[in-house]
């Protein structure tokens, strides 16, 4: 069955865009032009062409269709299953309202930016290996290495909308998300988000890191609009998707499953959505307050000083308040789902029940609370009244508490188990051992004496990004291969996806232990070389191979999903002998997930307990 | 082995097993990553607490890392249909391992506060330099009014670097001095050090600055109370003004000496 190309919403978006683009353009010069000032003011006119370039994808892909038909009130009816005459694969390249197709759109999206966000950090990794410029201008440098931050926060963010729009309702017995034409809007408005994120490379790119911290933000390329908004959009969509999240999972579950019986991940999505809820704004006003200043020149963080040295600008320090008051949170929106996913596999392949079920449920929320709470810590050295420093560096402290109690319950869960290693087990193992490498590097820097040294240097690197692997990329794996054979019916190869194991693993230890020792030798973060005098050149060169042992793994686990589709065994209903609700309907999950409701008629995780039953089906028989 | 899960002596010894790993992983962690020599009094400080924080990681590391890796051994499913033992939880572990943390939460957040008290603390006697950064030199100005492009103070002396940016933000780190401060435009900010060793130093940018952030150096020079004199008359004499209050006592104590 052949396509037009122009039939798929992704082409028309795009194509949309860049007519949108050259309209909002158009508009800025003429509009310059009538008030007879210069018209050509790259920051106002880019800016123009932005904003009108993401209305047109919006309104040219079609995601909006069933809204405009509303407002005229023409009924729109919900369709399901592939349109007539197309290809399957068609589907996931159009707007579909079914949310396992938008999970997997989530997903795969979220990995291909994981591939090109590692691909610039393997780009600037090389130049580190050795001190002295290699081969790229400090300027290329700054520019990849403040690209490789969004772009890389961006993947998560997209994965984690995967995992939470693909797994939630299957995991409740739904039959989809609340809002299905919602949940569409806030994949698709990521699309244009992104591309105005990357597109900033062709107009200057921008040199500040993710941070975007002003006066530095204020000055520079262009680029810096194409970040604000790319983000911005990115933001929106995380808004949209944990507001659908929390309606679904307060409002359809089935009989008998209190919240208290929910499976864990779902937990940890609604503490994850009530961050992104509720602090995604801060970031989203922050960094349009930034594209105003650049663009209108209004005072909110530049100080202008007059000759008496009185400051009648704005405050750089605001800044960070705004920024860390979404991102640091944020963080916890990036780990939460991962411990969720560590939570769920752990008692299937220890066959036990997860250890102390209401702690770990309620630690995601203490650790979501407190979350709030710790922003300053990242502003210990920035100025701001010395007594903050004090009350930012127990509350994040505090942080370790509920930490705490999901490692401690995890290792409860293992202990007197049957464990069995299989792939997702072999990850969710690995994302504990990252996980805590990263969780135990945090209080040092919790600790203001010591993270006055320890501050913006490489240390700081190693830690965010063992935290972050541990947190999201190792789940992320565990959970692709725990839930291949529910998505496409077929497992994955096994030996390959040990060997991804076992080769990103130790590499990541590597990676993780010697970006720690070098910041402890003096290595700061986001510099394009350092003075061979530090001793370090040795720890750089193992931190570069162990990055491009990271690349070759996820390679093969590339291969591995994409050959497994067509050669796997047949996997059954449920491989893994789950007792969860997606494993009790047939693999690949039907159009329609569940031919009945269903009830729950026990508790989630009682592995072990003879005669327990989680889920009835009507009328169904047991697997 | 033994096989029930509540057996003591599995407990003895992955115990015993715990208490050995720590003090490895303790010596190692201490010995891989050594701080640099320190140059400061207040570095004492720093590297004190920081050794603490080695030996809790390294505590916390074979806590968990003993136990998972222990049950990967002794609980590895021989029989496909074999299920674990049922238990769904301990209320008294659970609290026990809240409170246990908790306090030492509270431990280090006393400690923390102590010793930043410690490390922030003016001393009496400083000599006030004035620190500006721009993008991407930095200069020094004396009381005098005497202005450098290095940094050079007497050994023993304490200082106050009083510090802001002409344009966007920098940071002020000698990783032999520790404790960093940013430099604000608008604002002045401030960071208290007791240089206790002599030598050349480096001073480097460590908040993202644009192009040459990378590059962003300037020489601190720690030296004798004898050189610093000779060094602050020198300079006060060629930029036609008197040597500052702090060189002309430490002229007379080293000229009584």
């Amino acid at each position: 069955m052949s396509v037009p190309l122009t039939s798929l919403a992704l082409v028309r978006g795009l194509i949309g865009y860049i007519v949108g683009f050259a309209v909002g353009m158009a508009i800025v010069l003429l509009g310059r032009l009538v008030l007879g000032v210069e018209p050509w003011f790259p920051e106002a006119v880019y800016v123009g062409g932005i904003i009108c370039a993401m209305i047109a994808f919006l309104l040219s892909s079609g995601v909006m269709s069933d809204w405009l038909k509303w407002t005229r009130g023409v009924d729109t009816p919900m369709p399901h299953g592939s349109p007539a005459g197309r290809p399957a694969w068609a589907r996931y390249f159009g707007i579909d309202y079914n949310h396992k197709v938008i999970g997997i759109q989530y997903g795969v999206t979220g990995l291909l930016l994981l591939i090109v966000g590692g691909t610039f950090a393997l780009i600037f990794r090389t130049e580190l290996a050795e001190p002295g410029m290699q081969f790229l201008t400090l300027q290329t440098y700054n520019e990849i290495f403040s690209l490789h931050g969004w772009v890389a926060l961006a993947s998560i963010l997209l994965g984690i909308g995967g995992l939470a729009n693909y797994l939630v309702p299957l995991m409740i017995g739904a039959e989809d998300m609340a809002f299905p034409r919602l949940n569409a809007f806030g994949y698709w408005i990521t699309v244009p988000g992104i591309v105005t994120l990357l597109a900033s490379l062709l107009v200057g790119g921008w040199d500040s890191g993710w941070t975007a911290y002003p006066p530095l933000s204020l000055r520079g390329a262009v680029g810096y609009q194409f970040m604000f908004w790319g983000v911005f959009a990115i933001g929106l969509s995380s808004i949209l998707g944990s507001l659908n999240l929390i309606a679904t999972i307060l409002m359809m579950r089935p009989k008998g499953m209190s919240l208290f019986r929910m499976p864990i991940f779902c937990w940890a999505v609604l503490a994850t959505s009530m961050i992104q809820l509720t602090a995604t704004q801060f970031i989203g006003v922050d960094f349009l307050l930034l594209s105003f200043e650049r663009s209108l020149g209004m005072p909110f963080f530049n100080p202008i000083m007059t000759a008496e040295g009185v400051n009648i600008g704005g405050q750089p320090i605001l800044h960070q308040h705004l920024f860390w008051f979404y991102s640091h949170p944020a963080v916890y929106v990036f780990v939460l789902p991962g411990l969720g996913i560590i939570s769920e596999l752990l008692p299937v392949f220890s066959r036990k029940p997860l250890f102390g079920y209401r702690w770990v449920a309620l630690s995601s929320l203490a650790i979501a609370l407190v979350g709030f709470l710790v922003w300053g810590h990242h502003m210990f050295t920035s100025g701001y009244q010395p007594y903050l420093r004090v009350a930012f560096m127990i509350s994040t402290l505090l942080v370790a508490v509920p930490t705490g109690v999901k490692f401690f319950s995890w290792l409860g869960t293992m202990w007197g188990g049957r464990l069995t290693f299989p792939t997702p087990m072999l990850f969710t193992l690995g994302a504990i051992s990252v996980f805590l490498i990263g969780g135990l590097s945090g209080p040092v820097l919790a600790t203001v004496t010591t993270d006055l040294y320890l501050h913006d240097t490489y240390f700081v690197v190693g830690h965010f990004h063992a935290t972050i692997f541990g947190g999201f990329v190792f789940p992320f794996f565990a959970a692709i291969y725990y839930w291949y054979p529910k998505i496409t019916g077929r497992m994955y190869n096994e030996t390959l996806g040990k060997l991804h194991f076992w080769i990103m693993t130790p590499a990541f230890w590597v990676m993780s232990i010697g970006q720690m020792s070098v910041g402890v030798l003096g290595m700061r973060r986001q510099i394009a070389d350092y003075d061979p005098a530090l001793g370090i050149t040795g720890g750089q060169i193992a931190i570069t191979f162990a990055g491009f042992a990271i690349a070759f793994s996820i390679l093969l686990f590339i291969y591995n999903i994409f050959t497994s589709a067509e050669v796997g065994v047949l996997a059954g209903a449920n491989p893994w002998r789950s007792r969860s609700p997606e494993w009790q309907i047939p693999s690949p999950v039907p159009e329609h997930s569940f031919a009945s409701p269903i009830s729950v008629v026990g508790e989630p995780y009682d592995y072990g307990l003879a005669g327990s039953k989680y889920v009835a089906m009507a009328g169904a028989g047991d697997d | 082995m033994p096989s029930s899960a509540s057996n003591k002596r599995h407990f003895v010894i992955v115990g015993v097993l715990v208490v050995v790993m720590t003090i490895v992983l303790g010596w190692i962690l201490n010995s891989v990553l050594p701080l640099p020599e320190a140059g400061v009094a207040q570095a004492a400080t720093v590297d004190a607490l920081f050794r603490v924080h080695m030996w809790l990681i390294a505590f916390l590391f074979a806590l968990v890392c003993v136990f998972m890796v222990y049950s990967f051994v002794v609980f590895r499913r021989a029989k496909r249909e074999d299920e674990g033992d049922h238990f769904e939880g301990n209320t008294t572990l659970e609290v026990l391992w809240t409170a246990i943390p908790l306090v030492l939460v509270v431990v280090f957040s006393f400690i923390g506060v102590r010793t930043l008290a410690d490390i922030t603390a003016a001393r009496p006697d400083e000599l006030q330099i004035q620190v500006t950064g721009q993008q991407w030199s930095w200069m020094f100005a004396y009381p005098n009014g005497t202005t450098n492009a290095e940094l050079v103070v007497p050994v023993g002396q304490p200082l106050m670097l009083e510090m802001t940016s002409k344009d966007v933000l920098h940071a002020f780190w000698v990783k032999e001095w520790r404790m960093k401060q940013d430099l604000v435009p608008g604002m002045t900010t401030h960071i208290h050090y007791t240089p206790t060793a002599t030598g050349e130093f480096t001073l480097a940018c460590n908040q993202v600055c644009g192009l040459s952030h990378t590059n962003m150096y300037a020489k601190v020079r720690v030296v004798t109370k004898e050189e610093y004199t000779a060094w602050a008359n020198e300079q006060a004499l060629a930029q036609g003004v008197q040597p500052h209050e702090q060189a002309i006592k430490l002229d007379l104590q080293t000229a009584s000496n």
